[in-house]
C-alpha cells in the first residue's frame, strides 16, 4: 500500500495521468480534440513552452531561491531580432540564430552577475530585468518594423519533418535527452545539485559556486532566446511581449514535474510532461470558451494548489 | 542564608546521561564559580536553573522554598536573571531598547513608554560609561557595535532583570582588562546587596579574583565544592582532570616523535586572521599534529583560514617549500589540501543526494573531469568507503539514509580517491559514534603513516592525548604552550587551556 502511495505520489506519474484524464475530458467536450493532428500541433505549443522551462528549469536546481522571470522578456527580444535578422529569407536563419543566443546569453550573464556579485536577490534581479527588456522592446518597436521569418524556419516548426513529426518536436527531444545527460552524467550537472542543495558544503567540496550559478542563468537566458526564434516560426512575424505568457507557465511546468523551488530535487522529464500537461489545459480552457484573463487565473490557482500537494508529501517524507 | 539550593537534578537527552548528579548551593552575597570541561555537565546544570531545561529528577530550592522552574519566563518570575553565553541580542534594535527587552515598560496598556525606557537603561549603560569604548550610546544599533561592546550590552540586560539570583555564563571572554575590572566592581556590588552570583569563566585568574566558592563538575557529577581562599589552581583543576590526570597519555597513543625524514608538510608562520593571532607551526610529514584548548579559542578559525574559507590579516602558509595561502577551498583542493568539518549538516553533507556523489566532488575538481561516468566512478568511490568500513546499501541511495558516522566516513572518503599532502580535521567526531571514531582514528593514523601530515583539532581531550605526536593548546586565539613526549597529560593540557592568555 505504502509502494502504491510512493509511486502515486511521484510527480512524474501525476502528470502522465493528468494528461491522459485532460486528453479524455478534451475529447469529450469538443470530439477530435485528441486526434492525431490536434495533439501534434498541441506538442508543438508544449515544445515551445519545454523549451524556456528547460533554462527556469535549471536556475531553479540551483537553489538559493533561484528563479528567472526574465525568460518571457527574452522569448519577445529573441522574436523580434530573428525577425529583423532573417527578414523571411533562409539565408539569414544562421545568423539569426547566432544572434538570438547572443543576446539571450547577454542578459542571462546580467542576471548572474546581479544574482552573485551584486547578492540581488534572483527573484528581484530578474523582475527588474523582465522591466528593462520591456522598456528595451519598445524603444526597438518604434524603430524598426517586426521583420518576418524565414520560410524554412516556420517549415521546421510547422511543418512534418521526418517521421511527419514536424522538426521543433525532434528539437525539444533531443534537449530532453541533452538535459537529462548533462543533469546525471555530467559533473556540471551534478554540481547543480550540488549548490542547490546545500551551497555551503559544495563550495567546501570546490565547486565553484558563483561561476555555476552565473552558467546556469546564461542556460536560461539561451533556452529562452531558442524558444523565441521557434515562436517566430510558429506564429510568422512577431508582435510586442508575444514572450510575455511564457514566464509564469515556465515556472508551473517545472513545478509540476516534481523539482522543487527550494532547489537540489527534481529534473527535466518531469517537466516535459508539465509542459505538454499545461498547454492541454489551456487547450481546454479555450475549447469551453474562457477567455485569457480566466486562463491566468487557472494558471496561477494550479501553481498553488501544486505547492499544497507537493509540499506536503515533502514534509510527510522528511 | 542560603539563596538556591539544587540537589540530585539529573538529565538525560536519550540515552546520554547529560546530568547525572548536579548538587549546587549558592549563597546570599556570594559569587560562586562553576567549573568542569566541555561537555561536563556545568551548561546543562545552568540550564535547568534558567528554565530552559525541564530535568528528569533532583530538587530546586528557592529561599529554602522548593520550586518548579516549568520554563523561562517562570524562572524570570522566580527571580532568575542569566547572561548567556551565545548573545541572545536584537542586532537591529537599539542598546537601550535591547537592554529593556525582557521587561518593556508600557504605558496606556499599549504603547512602549520611551522616556522610562530611556531612564532605565541609562541607569545600566552609565555603569560601563568609562570602559564601553567609541561608538557605543544609547541609541546605537547593537548591530553596528564591536564584539565586546555587545557583550557589555548582554551584561547589562542581564543586571536590568535585576534579579536576586544571577548566572553569568562567560561573560567575560570578549572583554578587555579594563571591562572585566569594571564588570568585577559590578558583581561586587551585587555581592553587597546580598544576591546570589554564579560565575562561570574558564580563566583561573578571574575565578581567583572574584569568586568566593567554587564547585567542581565532572561527567555529569557535582565533585565537590571549596573555598576559593583556602584552595589553588592546580587542585581546582586536579579535581576537574580526576584520578588519572597526571597519567602520561596511554600506551596505545602516538609516538612523542615522527621521523621527520620527508621534512615539512606544511608550514604556518605568524598567521593572523579573524579568531587567531601570530599563530606559527610547522607540521612534519607522517605528524599529527594536535590543537587542544577549550572550545572556540581559534583552532576552527584557523583550519578554516588556512583551508582558504576564512579570513586572514598577515602571515603566510606553505605546503612544502612553496607559498600556499589558499584564496578558496577550491585553490586549497587543488593544491593537496584537505578539510573535514564536524559540522557535517553545514559543511559537509550535500543532503538528498545519492552517496557516491558526496564522495566524488574533490576527484571530479582533482582530476578536471567533465563527465560522470557511473561504473569508472564506482571502482573509485567503493574501496574509498571500505576503507572506513562505511555500511551503506546502494551507492545510489541518499546520504540522508545513513547514520550520522556512516555520514561523516562518506564525508571523508571524498579525500581518499585523489591523496592531499595536508588533511585539516575539525573536531571530525562531533556527534558520531564510538565505533565510528575508532574506524576514523585508525583511518588517520594511517593517512599519516603513508606521510600525510595532518592538523588535528578535537574537543575531547582523549582524543588528541591518544593520537597525537605534539599537542599546541591554543588560548584566546594564539597558541599559550605545546606538549610533546611525556608532558602530554590530562593535567598538562588542563592546566594550559584554562591559564589566562
Amino acid at each position: 500500500m505504502s509502494r502504491i502511495l510512493t509511486v502515486i505520489r511521484q510527480p512524474l506519474v501525476v502528470a502522465l495521468v493528468l494528461i491522459a484524464a485532460l486528453l479524455y475530458l478534451g475529447q469529450a467536450l469538443s470530439p477530435g480534440f485528441a486526434s492525431g493532428g490536434q495533439v501534434l500541433r498541441l506538442l508543438i505549443v508544449a515544445s515551445l513552452l519545454g523549451i524556456v522551462a528547460a533554462g527556469q528549469n535549471v536556475v531553479i536546481l540551483g537553489g538559493r531561491e533561484g528563479i528567472d522571470l526574465s525568460v518571457g522578456g527574452v522569448v519577445s527580444l529573441s522574436a523580434i531580432i530573428a525577425g529583423n535578422v532573417m527578414n523571411g529569407a533562409d539565408s539569414g536563419i544562421v545568423p539569426a540564430i547566432l544572434a538570438c543566443l547572443a543576446a539571450g546569453a547577454f542578459f542571462g550573464l546580467l542576471n548572474g552577475l546581479g544574482v552573485t556579485l551584486l547578492r540581488i536577490p534572483p527573484l528581484v534581479m530578474t523582475l527588474g530585468m523582465l522591466g528593462v527588456l520591456q522598456g528595451l522592446l519598445v524603444v526597438i518597436r518604434m524603430g524598426i518594423p517586426s521583420g518576418r521569418a524565414a520560410p524554412g524556419l516556420s517549415s521546421f516548426v510547422t511543418q512534418p519533418l521526418v517521421g511527419g513529426i514536424p522538426g521543433i518536436i525532434w528539437l525539444w527531444i533531443a534537449i530532453g535527452l541533452i538535459m537529462a545527460f548533462m543533469l546525471h552524467r555530467t559533473v556540471f550537472g551534478h554540481r547543480i545539485y550540488a549548490i542547490g542543495s546545500n551551497e555551503h558544503a559544495a563550495y567546501m567540496a570546490g565547486v565553484p559556486v558563483r561561476v555555476m550559478r552565473i552558467a546556469l542563468f546564461i542556460i536560461s537566458g539561451m533556452f529562452a532566446a531558442v524558444a523565441g526564434l521557434c515562436l517566430l516560426g510558429y506564429s510568422g512575424s512577431s508582435f510586442a511581449n508575444v514572450g510575455e505568457q511564457y514566464t509564469l507557465p515556465s515556472i508551473i511546468a517545472v513545478v509540476f514535474g516534481g523539482t522543487s523551488l527550494a532547489g537540489g530535487r527534481g529534473g527535466y522529464t518531469g517537466t516535459m510532461a508539465g509542459a505538454i500537461l499545461l498547454v492541454i489545459l489551456q487547450s481546454i480552457l479555450t475549447t469551453v470558451n474562457i477567455d485569457e484573463s480566466g486562463r491566468q487565473m487557472v494558471f496561477g490557482a494550479t501553481l498553488l494548489l501544486l505547492m499544497m500537494f507537493y509540499g506536503r508529501g515533502r514534509a510527510m517524507r522528511a | 542564608m542560603t539563596k538556591l539550593r539544587l540537589s540530585g537534578v539529573s538529565k538525560a537527552y536519550g540515552a546520554t546521561l547529560a546530568l547525572r548528579r548536579g548538587d549546587l548551593e549558592v549563597m546570599a552575597g556570594e559569587v560562586h564559580v562553576l567549573m568542569g570541561s566541555n561537555g561536563s555537565g556545568k551548561s546543562t546544570l545552568c540550564k535547568v536553573i534558567a528554565g530552559s531545561v525541564r530535568p528528569d529528577a533532583g530538587k530546586i530550592l528557592i529561599d529554602n522554598r522548593p520550586v518548579t522552574i516549568t520554563g523561562p519566563h517562570a524562572a524570570h518570575a522566580q527571580g532568575i536573571g542569566i547572561f548567556y553565553q551565545e548573545l541572545s541580542l536584537a542586532a537591529h534594535r537599539s542598546v537601550e531598547e535591547n537592554i529593556c527587552l525582557a521587561a518593556l515598560p508600557i504605558k496606556s496598556h499599549l504603547f512602549v513608554d520611551r522616556t522610562l525606557l530611556k531612564q532605565r537603561a541609562a541607569r545600566y549603560i552609565r555603569l560601563f560609561e568609562e570602559v564601553a569604548g567609541e561608538g557605543f550610546s544609547a541609541d546605537a544599533l547593537v548591530g553596528n557595535l564591536r564584539p565586546d561592546q555587545r557583550q557589555l550590552v548582554e551584561i547589562m540586560k542581564a543586571l536590568a532583570s535585576e534579579a536576586p539570583i544571577m548566572i553569568f555564563d562567560e561573560p567575560t571572554s570578549a572583554l578587555d582588562r579594563a571591562q572585566v575590572d569594571r564588570f568585577f566592581e559590578i558583581l561586587r556590588d551585587l555581592k553587597r546587596q546580598d544576591r546570589g552570583v554564579i560565575f562561570i569563566s574558564h580563566r583561573m585568574d578571574e575565578i581567583k579574583a572574584i569568586g568566593d566558592r567554587v564547585t567542581i563538575i565532572r561527567d555529569g557529577e557535582t565533585i565537590t565544592t571549596l573555598n576559593l581562599a583556602e584552595t589553588d589552581a592546580a587542585s581546582v583543576i586536579r579535581l576537574m582532570v580526576g584520578g588519572s590526570g597526571d597519567m602520561p597519555a596511554s600506551q596505545s597513543s602516538a609516538p612523542a616523535v615522527v621521523n621527520g625524514k620527508d621534512g615539512a608538510a606544511m608550514t604556518v608562520r605568524d598567521l593572523s586572521g579573524r579568531g587567531f593571532r601570530n599563530v606559527s607551526f610547522e607540521v612534519a610529514k607522517g605528524e599529527i599534529l594536535g590543537f587542544g584548548g577549550l572550545h572556540g579559542q581559534g583552532q576552527s578559525a584557523l583550519l578554516r583560514a588556512i583551508f582558504g574559507a576564512g579570513s586572514i590579516s598577515s602571515g603566510e602558509v606553505l605546503i612544502g617549500d612553496g607559498r600556499f595561502d589558499a584564496s578558496s577551498p577550491r585553490d586549497a583542493i587543488r593544491r593537496g589540501c584537505a578539510y573535514v568539518s564536524g559540522d557535517r549538516g553545514r559543511d559537509g553533507v550535500i543532503s538528498g543526494r545519492p552517496i557516491i556523489e558526496n564522495v566524488t566532488p574533490i576527484h571530479y575538481l582533482r582530476d578536471r573531469l567533465l563527465i560522470a561516468r557511473p561504473s569508472k566512478l564506482r571502482d573509485k568511490v567503493v574501496p574509498a568507503l571500505q576503507s572506513m568500513h562505511t555500511k551503506f546499501q546502494s551507492l545510489f541511495h541518499p546520504i540522508n539514509s545513513l547514520s550520522g558516522g556512516n555520514q561523516q566516513k562518506v564525508i571523508i572518503a571524498r579525500w581518499l580517491i585523489d591523496r592531499p599532502d595536508v588533511l585539516l580535521l575539525d573536531d571530525p567526531t562531533k556527534g558520531i559514534d564510538l565505533s565510528a571514531k575508532a574506524d576514523l582514528f585508525a583511518l588517520i593514523r594511517q593517512l599519516a603513516a603513508e606521510g600525510l601530515g595532518i592538523l588535528l583539532y578535537s574537543s575531547e581531550d582523549a582524543e588528541l592525548l591518544g593520537n597525537a605526536n605534539r599537542i599546541l593548546v591554543f588560548n584566546g586565539g594564539s597558541i599559550s604552550r605545546e606538549l610533546t613526549g611525556g608532558d602530554r597529560t590530562r593535567y598538562n593540557l588542563y592546566q594550559a587551556a584554562y591559564e589566562a592568555a
